[in-house]
């Protein structure tokens, strides 16, 4: 046949129209029915730059929670903005206890396979002591999951295992 | 802002839309743009020779694994070498592109304009990886390396919400089943379904209180409209005056924060759309809207997520924060009550193929409009207005669209 020679190929089959429901007077692509699919893999690495926010991962490695706060208007944003973006001021690193309350949460028994963790997994949003605006991250050592509650102190964790990126160097458990 | 030329209107020719289904392998993208295009060149009776413009909305570049999809397209519909211009803004993509035609038309850029969207979301890719590529919807640096997905954004939203106004997974659940059945009368619609709450509540738990049944799928398909001045359509549209005249009479657009996190705390905080809520009130403004409960025949809400539809209508101004779930319950915005919404079945009944899912629901509003809908979901046309809206990320970019009928 030929097609033998097409490594790629998955199938060739004929379709049919999905929208027979508007075509009382027949296919009008019934010369275009028959169709090939075939396997295209794609694979990549990025090497990718985390900007003038670095100093937030480089710190988490020294277990201190890192911020920015604002000279001129004073905001201290939960997770750090190199530039104040409600005065475009150029911001200040600023150390915070680590500590907050956790306003939110979300509990998935589903995860996208490629981010490595265990379910069910806990998201909460944390506003960080010092902080004006939240902080992101994961909930972890909660012991029962009836233990977890709106508005309960956290507190920032760091890892004792290697972690595939810097953003794990640090988690939240309960207070 | 204060539009000039109150006498330069846009109008809305037609539409057409390609079935949306959880697989199109009949075709690929650049079909799917080929059969919407066809169906709005008849509806719109129009030639495309002498449309001038086009906006091409789609989403993402790793979906459609092909960079400016919008010159392919585009030149399969035998536009080249007029201009063309792709607008993207996530789920919102659609609402946006339909907001640029009216810009551009009203601009006097030009005076016809076709915008084309689409989105290959179907089965190509296994669904996790489907829920990575829209996770790097998110911020990739800070959201996803927690392991963030929307799903669990909006759970995150939807709990707060629940914590302070008591809005319950019933009243979610309740749009669920709404939104499928009216798909139902939509043979274009991806998921018309007969279900009950307690279908939803007994679905498969994803992310609490998110369901299976709660979420729009991933979708296939494309959809097309056409619009132009009243001077224009008077030359070239042989339809023009034969159907109802449709016409553009407001928009507006806000956004907010990528992150949750940096959103104003705790006013408005994670719980509520502010950009929607923005969006809302220019074009209200712009189409003389005071009470939006009360002056629209139908209206488009994003429903990404059934919650995401009660917030929506809080923040488009239908009900106070905290109502929505009430009226939910009251059947408000069913079909026959006060405020129809989603009567195409919305993302969760119709389908949710970014690029094209905007426009979709501005084909659904002109096509209530002009009483062309199957009489199961027409609505009752007492203000001659219909709304949509069309939001991506949780909310970061919003676009919100008014057509009025002229009669
Ligand atoms: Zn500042």
């Amino acid at each position: 046949m030929g097609t033998e020679l097409i490594s790629n190929l998955l199938e060739i089959y004929t379709a049919e129209d999905p929208m027979a429901f508007a075509h009382p007077d027949g296919d009008p692509w019934a010369d275009f029915r028959e169709v090939m699919r075939v396997e295209w893999k794609v694979d990549f690495t990025y090497k990718h730059v985390l900007g003038k926010y670095s100093k937030f991962f480089i710190e988490l490695a020294n277990h201190k929670f890192l911020t920015t706060e604002c000279p001129n208007c004073g905001k201290v944003w939960g997770i750090p903005r190199p530039l104040c973006s409600d005065c475009m001021t150029i911001t200040k690193w600023k150390e915070l206890p680590g500590t907050g309350t956790m306003v939110s949460y979300s509990i998935s028994n589903f995860v996208p396979a490629f981010m490595k963790v265990e379910t069910p997994y806990v998201l909460a949003m944390v506003k960080m002591d010092g902080a004006d605006t939240l902080f992101t991250h994961q909930l972890r050592n909660y012991g029962d999951i009836e233990n977890i509650k709106m508005n309960m102190p956290v507190k920032v964790a760091y890892a004792t295992e290697p972690v595939v990126h810097p953003m794990l160097l640090m988690h939240f458990e309960p207070a | 802002m204060e539009i000039l030329d109150k006498e330069r209107r846009v109008y809305v020719l037609g539409g057409g839309i390609s079935k949306f289904a959880a697989e199109r392998t009949d075709a690929n993208m650049r079909d799917w743009i080929n059969e919407a295009t066809l169906e709005a060149l008849e509806d719109s009776g129009c030639k495309i020779q002498d449309i001038e413009h086009t906006t091409t909305s789609y989403f993402s570049d790793h979906f459609d694994k092909q960079l400016k999809a919008g010159a392919i397209f585009h030149d399969n519909i035998g536009m080249c070498p007029k201009p063309n211009v792709r607008v993207e803004g996530g789920g919102g993509t659609g609402g946006l592109a339909i907001r640029n035609a009216y810009a551009y038309i009203k601009a006097g850029l030009c005076d016809s304009m076709i915008v084309i969207g689409a989105e290959n979301m179907g089965r190509h890719v296994p669904s996790d990886v489907a829920q990575q590529f829209i996770a790097l919807a998110s911020d990739t640096d800070w959201e996803v390396q927690v392991a963030g997905f929307y799903i669990a954004y909006y759970a995150l939203m939807m709990n707060a919400h629940m914590e302070k106004y008591g809005t319950t997974e019933e009243q979610f659940a309740k749009v669920s089943v709404k939104n499928h059945r009216n798909a139902m009368s939509n043979p274009k619609a991806h998921y018309p379904m007969d279900i009950t709450v307690d279908d939803v509540m007994n679905s498969k738990m994803i992310t609490y209180p998110y369901k299976l049944l709660d979420n729009c799928l991933l979708s296939d398909g494309a959809a097309c409209i056409v619009f132009a001045t009243e001077e224009w359509a008077k030359k070239h549209s042989t339809t023009w005056e034969k159907k109802p005249t449709i016409e553009v009479t407001g928009t507006g657009c806000g956004t907010d924060y990528m992150r949750l996190a940096d959103r104003p705390y705790p006013e408005p905080g994670i719980m509520h759309f502010r950009g929607k809520q923005e969006g809302a009130r220019q074009a209200y403004e712009m189409a003389g809207v005071k009470d939006p409960m009360k002056e629209f025949d139908c209206f488009e809400v994003h429903d990404a997520y059934s919650g995401v539809e009660l917030v929506s209508y809080e923040d488009l101004g239908f009900c106070k924060p905290g109502e929505s779930g009430k009226l939910m319950d009251q059947g408000v915005f069913d079909i026959g009550g006060e405020l129809p919404t989603n009567t195409s079945g919305g993302l969760i009944g119709f389908g949710h193929p970014v690029g094209a899912t905007g426009l979709a629901q501005g084909i659904e509003v002109l096509r209530q409009l002009r009483q062309e809908v199957d009489p199961v979901r027409q609505v009752e046309l007492n203000n001659k207005r219909g709304g949509m809206d069309s939001h991506g990320g949780t909310g970061t970019f919003c676009a919100i669209n008014i057509f009025e009928r002229r009669d």
